[in-house]
């Protein structure tokens, strides 16, 4: 029983489907990583268009003030488990944006992602090893970071 | 008992059904990837196999939501339904020279009935799910359906006709090489329909996520999607193998009779539709409809004409 | 030209009878007036409009706090003729009297960009057709957060508050939408976006009875970085991050754009090595940036192979920008004085294998995809601009070539080194998606060949000694600008990118910069071409129209 249980763990892991959704620009890099010099289907990822199907929200790039709710609520959509992954310096401190009056600097803040991946924007291969870390953070039975925490519990979207 | 178990739960039925979709699936992505120049699945296990295994487990195991304002009856219920009219034709498909599970005379009616109930109720997906886009698509798989249905029921009707007989076993053992020859348009008009009945390119519109968010599937999730996914290929292995009953003599081959011999059919129909999805933009519904309505129907019933013609003057006696 | 300068004095005798405080020549084909009183913004325009000058470019806003006035800009543009018309007037600072005559009935093109003036600097126009706020979030409605004595630190300081103000907004949006729609009727709201999978950053609000679309109104500012704003805080040439963030896909052209201005208001000349290097790294970023164009054409119908196709290509012109510059696709490779890293020519090995494999591939394109018939048959008689309506509505780029319209900057009013490649205008005549697509798929191969074209003039420069690529790809810019006021004109991947650039005395930074980007004019169209069409055609219309998020707003 154990064992059943386990490789269904596995197979989470192992499979990760990205919900369709980009805030910025770095969307562009993902698409790079999608295409044949980079293929992440070989790992096993792949987009799916609605995020009710998704195990991973990727904030790509920046987030603007009037995309935050839209984000948030794709997040809410989505069927545990599932994980966000950071993609880019906007996503983190808001990067070139930093000054801007309208881009969200804390992010992370308000919906937290497990894994970061530094860049502006990061290139291919840095998000597929990006995404092997939340591989490898599953199969360490880590639990997501939004779950545990974050501004997004305490707003209304 | 024995036999009941084995057929029920590993050749014809579930396990196989589950084995049909893991691989069919992985084939799909696996033979799509050269078209874009990619490699496609490829870390997990040899050539990626495991991979369709690894994501449909993912699947299965996800939390299902089930939206509010949906009637959960409805909303749950509905794919299991879907799934198991899918797996229906299975029992009337002779798979190997030991016959149909059951053997009836009345076969292809209960093939195509089957077939064509299932478009009926992803509509009923689509309209219980509370959702715009799921709404848009599912009238867009009735129309579709409605559209299709005419001329594959048409097609599927032609060895019928040809053979004089509703029983897919008897029509597997008609089949020759002159016949197959006679059944060749019907096999192809059969062929378009099927992309038609299984949303595929260029007819993927109920589905379409550019334009409607996967129609339909829209709120499915974890479980559910699963079963809809389940459903979908299982439905193409009936249709598939619809057409290898029908026209190319299913297990029948060269040397030697096997299952063999029609898993290598059905794959060939496979890479054709493939290969078509990889060079085909999806056409609009009024074009769709101008289609089925003012060339495939009418071409459908032509080729009723001919068939008997053909039975007439070449294949009398057989 | 000739022919111009007699042009151009006629404008000049024409609207002379109008109080001006002067009307000069600017540029080669360019002529700027400042008028006296701003009420007669409504007889210039018609003027204009008399004279062939049809298309507003965009309409920039530049506030001067000290002096107690907000400076109108309207730049009007024949897109065919080579004359364009700069009018400038001032207008009152306080928001009860910041009002101007809108130019809207008379210029449809002027539209949009009256509502962003409105949003931005809080100028009313009067008798405008639709006057709501546009781009800036709901939380910056009224409040004109582009003036210079905004305190957006202090409005920021209370985040969930403004967020809480975006939210209400689309809560009352949608049950507005309960109220005006008939239960009992097939009538619906749709949300295309921005979690669409073909949306991207962009909300469409389509009413749609079933499959039939009634309207579409595009709701914007997803992506809205303030970047004019933004630039305004760094220095001359940290603002070129900003610029080359306009959009991702092509971002050397919007560099160019910006370094121009700042050369002319330096007063600059720039090496014809680095213009060479202007145009050879322009044309891979166009190449680059009409791929994903071409690839997201396709994608619309539910096609992804020729995506993938043209990103496996795209690849090896991001090589030669990666080694050039060390970043693929952030490039950050022009700056004002010329280009900004010294040239190993070893890199155009890595050229010439990109253009290789562009040859290789692109007769399979055109066989599969320019001439699917599949393609056609959706695609030519959906989302059909005509000549006019592309002229009238300011469309730039290859949107505006595939109706016929001969426009292109490049060969309008050449820059960098442009005046010596040899080139012509690509054109298409019915103006449907599928021209569009065709005109995008040519002005690919144009690009190659003018790649090919500074490829060899370089390497020619290079070992004839003409060129010395370790120390001419830069001129030195004084860090201190001197007052001024600059506008320059980029034919960018997806069309115009104009650049108002205005500088105050020892200024460290830019004071204002207006950009204006070609898909905001392209959005604004959408709801002409989708009326009455079906929801199908939503998604193949909008990838048609070549349109980039990240300018968009900017």
């Amino acid at each position: 029983m154990l064992k059943i249980l386990d490789f269904f763990e596995y197979a989470k892991s192992e499979s990760l489907w990205m919900a369709h959704f980009c805030t910025g620009c770095c969307s562009l890099e993902m698409a790079a990583a999608m295409g044949p010099r980079y293929d992440w289907e070989r790992y096993g990822y792949m987009p799916t268009p609605t995020p009710r199907q998704a195990d991973i929200l990727m904030i790509t790039g920046l987030v603007s003030k009037k995309i935050l709710p839209a984000l948030l609520r794709t997040y809410a959509q989505m069927g545990e488990p599932k994980y966000v992954v950071a993609l880019g310096a906007c996503s983190f401190d808001g990067g070139p944006y930093n000054d801007s009056l309208s881009v969200i600097k804390n992010p992370t803040e308000i919906l937290p992602a497990d894994v970061f991946i530094a860049g502006c924007p990061p290139k291919p291969e840095a998000i597929i090893e990006g995404l092997e870390q939340v591989k490898a953070k599953i199969k360490a039975g880590i639990p997501s970071a939004a779950s545990q925490g974050g501004l997004w519990k305490e707003m209304e979207f | 008992m024995i036999d009941a178990f084995i057929s029920g739960f590993l050749f014809p039925g579930v396990l196989y059904a589950l084995v049909w979709t893991v691989g069919l699936f992985w084939f799909f992505r696996k033979f799509m990837a050269p078209l874009h120049k990619r490699v496609g699945p490829y870390y997990n296990g040899p050539h990626g196999s495991y991979q369709t295994l690894f994501d449909l487990s993912k699947l299965w195991t996800k939390e299902s939501i089930t939206p509010t304002g949906v009637n959960p009856y409805l909303f749950s219920t509905m794919p299991l339904i879907a799934v198991i009219v899918a797996m229906l034709p299975n029992v009337v498909i002779p798979w190997t020279n030991n016959g149909p599970l059951l053997n009836t005379p009345y076969g292809l009616l209960i093939l195509v009935v089957l077939v064509g109930i299932e478009p009926f109720l992803l509509f009923l997906i689509g309209f219980g799910s509370d959702n715009k886009y799921s709404f848009l698509g599912a009238i867009r798989v009735l129309t579709q359906a409605i559209s299709f249905e005419t001329a594959f029921f048409l097609s599927a009707l032609a060895p019928a006709l040809l053979f004089s007989t509703l029983n897919l076993s008897k029509i597997v053992e008609s089949v020759s090489f002159v016949s197959f020859l006679i059944l060749l348009p019907s096999l192809i008009l059969y062929f378009i329909s099927l992309l038609g009945l299984l949303e595929q390119p260029p007819f993927n519109i109920p589905d379409a996520e550019q334009e409607v968010v996967y129609g339909f599937m829209t709120e499915y999730s974890g479980t559910g999607y699963f079963m809809l996914q389940l459903a979908k290929f299982v439905e193409f292995m009936a249709v598939f193998a619809g057409a290898g009953t029908l026209f190319m003599g299913a297990y029948r081959g060269i040397f030697f009779d096997s299952y063999l011999w029609f898993f290598i059919k059905m794959v060939s129909i496979a890479v054709i539709m493939i290969t078509i999805r990889a060079a085909t933009p999806r056409i609009t519904m009024e074009q769709m409809l101008h289609f089925s309505w003012r060339y495939l129907v009418p071409l459908s019933l032509l080729n009723l004409a001919w068939v008997m013609f053909a039975k007439a003057m070449i294949f009398t006696g057989v | 030209m000739e022919g111009d300068g007699v042009l151009m004095d006629y404008i000049k005798n024409t609207i002379s009878d109008i109080p001006t405080e002067y009307i000069e020549d600017y540029k080669q084909n360019w002529l700027k007036c400042k008028l006296k009183d701003s009420k007669d913004i409504l007889t210039i325009t018609e003027k204009l409009k008399k004279l062939g000058l049809r298309s507003i470019s965009t309409i920039s806003p530049t506030d001067f706090p000290n002096e107690n006035k907000i400076e109108m800009n309207y730049f009007f543009e024949d897109l065919q003729n080579r004359k364009n018309c700069w009018v400038k007037c001032d207008i009152p600072r306080e928001f009860d009297k910041c009002k101007i005559d809108s130019i809207t009935p008379i210029m449809p093109s002027a539209n949009w960009h009256e509502r962003e003036a409105y949003s931005m600097f809080g100028v009313d126009f009067i008798n405008h057709p639709d006057l709501r706020p546009i781009i800036v979030s709901q939380d910056y409605y009224g409040k004109a957060p582009y003036r210079a004595d905004f305190d957006w630190r202090a409005h920021e300081a209370n985040q969930l508050n403004n967020l809480k103000a975006i939210v209400d907004d689309f809560k009352s949006d949608e049950s507005k939408n309960e109220k005006i729609l008939d239960p009992l009727g097939s009538d619906t709201m749709l949300n295309w976006g921005p979690t669409h999978p073909a949306s991207g950053p962009i909300r469409l609000k389509v009413h749609c009875d079933g499959e039939k679309v009634i309207s579409v109104d595009p709701e914007i500012g997803y992506v809205w970085r303030a970047l004019e704003d933004l630039v305004t805080r760094k220095d001359f040439i940290g603002a070129i991050v900003a610029v080359e963030r306009l959009c991702f896909m092509d971002n050397i052209n919007s560099m160019t754009g910006y370094c121009m201005a700042v050369e002319e208001i330096a007063g600059v000349e720039i090496t014809p090595f680095a213009k060479w290097m202007r145009v050879l790294l322009g044309e891979c970023a166009r190449v680059s940036s009409h791929f994903m164009g071409l690839g997201n054409f396709f994608n619309t119908m539910g096609l992804h192979t020729l995506m993938l196709w043209n990103m496996d290509v795209r690849e090896y012109f991001l090589d030669v920008l990666e080694s050039y510059s060390g970043a693929r696709i952030a490039t950050a490779a022009i700056e004002p004085g010329g280009v900004r890293y010294p040239l190993d020519i070893s890199i155009f090995k890595e050229l010439q294998a990109a253009i290789d494999k562009f040859d290789s591939v692109i007769g399979d394109i055109e066989a599969i995809f320019v001439k699917n018939p599949t393609m056609k048959l959706r695609a030519s008689k959906v989302g059909i601009i005509s000549k006019n309506e592309a002229i009238d509505f300011a469309l730039s780029g290859p949107v505006a070539r595939a109706s016929g319209v001969k426009t292109d900057i490049r060969l309008d009013e050449p820059y960098a080194a442009y005046n010596e490649v040899k080139m012509d205008y690509i054109t298409a005549q019915n103006g449907s998606a599928a021209d569009r697509f065709r005109v995008i798929f040519e002005e690919l191969k144009q690009s190659v060949d003018i790649i090919r074209q500074a490829k060899q003039k370089i390497e020619e420069g290079v070992a004839s000694g003409e060129f010395d690529p370790q120390k001419d790809h830069m001129v030195k810019v004084p860090k201190k600008l001197p007052a001024g006021e600059a506008i320059s004109r980029v034919e960018w991947a997806r069309g115009e990118v104009l650049m108002h650039l205005v500088t105050t005395e020892k200024a460290k930074s830019p004071y204002r910069l207006k950009m204006r980007a070609p898909s905001f004019n392209h959005t604004m169209m959408l709801n002409r071409l989708l009326a009455d069409k079906t929801l199908s055609d939503i998604p193949l219309v909008f990838g048609s129209m070549y349109i980039c998020q990240g300018d968009l707003d900017r």
